[in-house]
């Protein structure tokens, strides 16, 4: 199995007046890193929330290999192999590390409760498989040693470190990032991408990613969006990106691209400014 | 004077006793809802007071062909659990599962359907009782073989208070494993912790909210049985008092926490076994017996005063 070719097709979502996506396209090739970018409010997370199921659309449609999953509820999603990693993370943070992860895995145990209650022997080899992959996955990410702790007495590394763990666990075609870079140093940023890099090869995923941190979005993405306003205004491979006045406008507001440099109004140093209060710097970009 | 009551001691301790494991079992239904919802099921005294019921049924219809009263309370308390537990689980599928669905935040509305659903099952049992025997106040069936008693230590125990105690014993460690060693505890958790997240995680939120009440349905049925075994004489109207304590055991221990249930239960029990048994010698009688029910209430209300919280609320803050 291979990641999942993601087609968005004019997706739409309204709150009230606000229209928060607005006729979106897009489309994601299966193993393709790729990355949504946009200004604060731009409509990046709703339209996470619209592939996973959490919101509805109004109208337009998302296809999974083709599969429409418009209607479907989260739960359904996650188990047709699509993970999640959130923005401000959302552990289960009274439960151990190991919990966590088995919590994925559990879409993937058939065994009925009743026989899950009486301990049949099938359930116990299940439950011991689950076990056995959730610690697998751990030892991946780098955390197997802390199994046995609660999520919520982590580092703020290894949270995030947890979180795709847990995402992992589903067996997910595709993956979605809610800014996993937030919050990191620029050392801490390297391996997340060397990280981000290597699952799509040892998992054999599509990557979603949205983030601010604009170093790591030119050197990681196979291909960007942006989002402005919850309408796409540019996509394409990051040095076409980089080069579009439109981004330029929207990251700096009009006057800039007209007027401006091209040194000062390159997305990645203001982002990168904007972001070095939450201890996220990084001017790496060549 | 004082020698007199201190004797007494060791048998008001158990008589407590008896009484907190039957209020911890109800306590665990409306925590454990609590935990999953946020909601306080109101109808909870109502499934207790139906678990009474069926034991009682039980007991009246086959106590002439099961002659081992221990083989019979078996019985009584697994149709019981049965019971009070499928009706739970209709109560959450018809009468809570459509507020949900309509994404009602307002608290108040399920919180007003729970005193409604309470209403119709203590009517419903009135008139099916009514209609099969012509009355609705019940007593247990007396059966010899759990009559007897022994005294231990100076303290009189019957057979049945013993059977009252292990099932309760057995329950609430069976409780304590399905919640942290099974894959619908561990679901049960996580949606208690945080129901989006769950869901991301593959999780059906409404079959784990199915799974806890007829879990707490269950518990509070089975505690149903062992309190008309007890205290012999069940009536549709039953289930108030023991139901509103129970409740307060819930937030003695801090709502919502499973093991705070369980403590909170116990100290009911005894503070009100305690109270019931010395005020009225201790105020030469001012206060008589009749106050004990107040006595529970006083507690909680000094308590919500100086530790919100409850008991545990602040050392465990894992919900169910």
């Amino acid at each position: 199995m291979s990641g999942y070719a993601v087609e968005v097709k004019n997706l739409t979502k309204r709150f009230g007046g606000l229209i928060a996506v607005n006729e979106v396209s897009m489309s994601v090739k299966p193993g393709e890193i790729f990355s949504v970018i946009g200004p604060n409010g731009a409509g990046k997370t709703t339209f996470f929330n619209l592939l996973t199921g959490i919101n509805k659309p109004d109208s337009g449609n998302l296809l999974l290999d083709g599969r429409d999953v418009v209607g479907l509820a989260p739960e359904q999603v996650a188990a047709r192999g699509v993970g999640r990693t959130f923005q401000n993370i959302r552990l289960f943070g009274a439960m151990t590390v190991l919990e966590n992860v088995l919590v994925g895995r559990y879409v993937h145990i058939r065994t009925p409760y009743p026989s899950a209650l009486a301990r049949t022997p099938g359930c116990r080899r299940e439950e011991k498989k689950a076990a056995e992959r959730s610690l697998e996955l751990l030892d991946y990410m780098g955390i197997a040693s802390r199994a046995g702790e609660l999520a919520r007495n982590l580092s703020y590394g290894e949270q995030r470190r947890l979180e795709i763990a847990r995402a992992l666990a589903l067996d997910p075609r595709l993956l979605l990032l809610d800014e996993p870079a937030a919050g990191m140093n620029p050392q801490e940023t390297e391996e997340l991408k060397k990280l981000i890099r290597a699952l799509r090869t040892d998992m054999d995923l599509t990557v979603v990613l949205i983030e601010h941190d604009m170093s790591m979005v030119m050197s990681i993405s196979d291909r960007i969006v942006v989002l402005q306003f919850g309408s796409v205004i540019a996509e394409g491979l990051p040095a076409e990106i980089r080069a579009n006045t439109k981004v330029i406008e929207a990251y700096l507001g009009s006057g800039a691209a007209a007027g401006g440099g091209a040194a000062s109004s390159d997305p990645a140093t203001t982002e990168s400014r904007a972001a070095a209060g939450n201890g996220a710097t990084g001017e790496h970009h060549a | 004077m004082l020698d007199s009551l201190l004797s007494l001691l060791p048998q008001i301790l158990f008589e407590g006793l008896l009484l907190g494991f039957v209020y911890a079992m109800i306590a665990l239904g409306y925590t454990m809802v609590y935990g999953v919802l946020e909601l306080i099921n109101f109808a909870h005294s109502e499934i207790f007071m139906i678990g009474a019921v069926a034991g009682v049924e039980i007991f009246r219809s086959l106590s002439n062909i099961i002659h081992n009263g221990y083989l019979l309370l078996l019985v009584a308390i697994v149709v019981g659990g049965l019971v009070s537990g499928l009706v739970a689980i209709a109560m959450e599928r018809f009468a809570y599962r459509p507020l949900r669905r309509r994404g009602t935040t307002n608290r108040l509305v399920p919180l007003i359907t729970a005193v409604g659903v309470s209403f119709v099952l203590q009517d419903l049992v009135r008139l099916i009782e009514a209609l099969w025997h012509n009355e609705f106040f019940l007593r247990m069936a007396s059966v010899s073989d759990l009559e007897g008693s022994v005294t231990v230590l100076g303290i009189f125990i019957q057979y049945k208070s013993i059977v009252v105690i292990v099932v309760s014993l057995a329950m609430l460690a069976g409780l304590n494993l399905l919640v942290n060693k099974t894959r619908l505890g561990t679901a049960i958790r996580t949606v208690a912790q945080d129901m989006d997240t769950a869901r991301l995680m593959g999780i059906n939120p409404d079959r784990v909210v199915s799974s806890t009440f007829f879990i707490g349905g269950s518990l509070g049925g089975v505690a149903g049985v062992l309190f008309a075994l007890q205290y012999t004489t069940i009536s549709p109207y039953s289930g108030f008092l023991p139901g509103i304590k129970a409740f307060t055991a819930a937030v003695l221990g801090g709502i919502g926490n499973i093991p705070g249930a369980m403590v909170g239960g116990l100290v009911l029990g005894e503070l009100e076994t305690l109270a019931g048994t010395y005020l009225p010698t201790l105020t030469n009688g001012t206060i008589g017996t009749e106050y004990k029910d107040i006595i529970a209430f006083l507690v909680l209300i000094l308590l919500l005063l100086f530790r919100p919280q409850g008991l545990l609320g602040q050392i465990v803050k894992e919900k169910v």
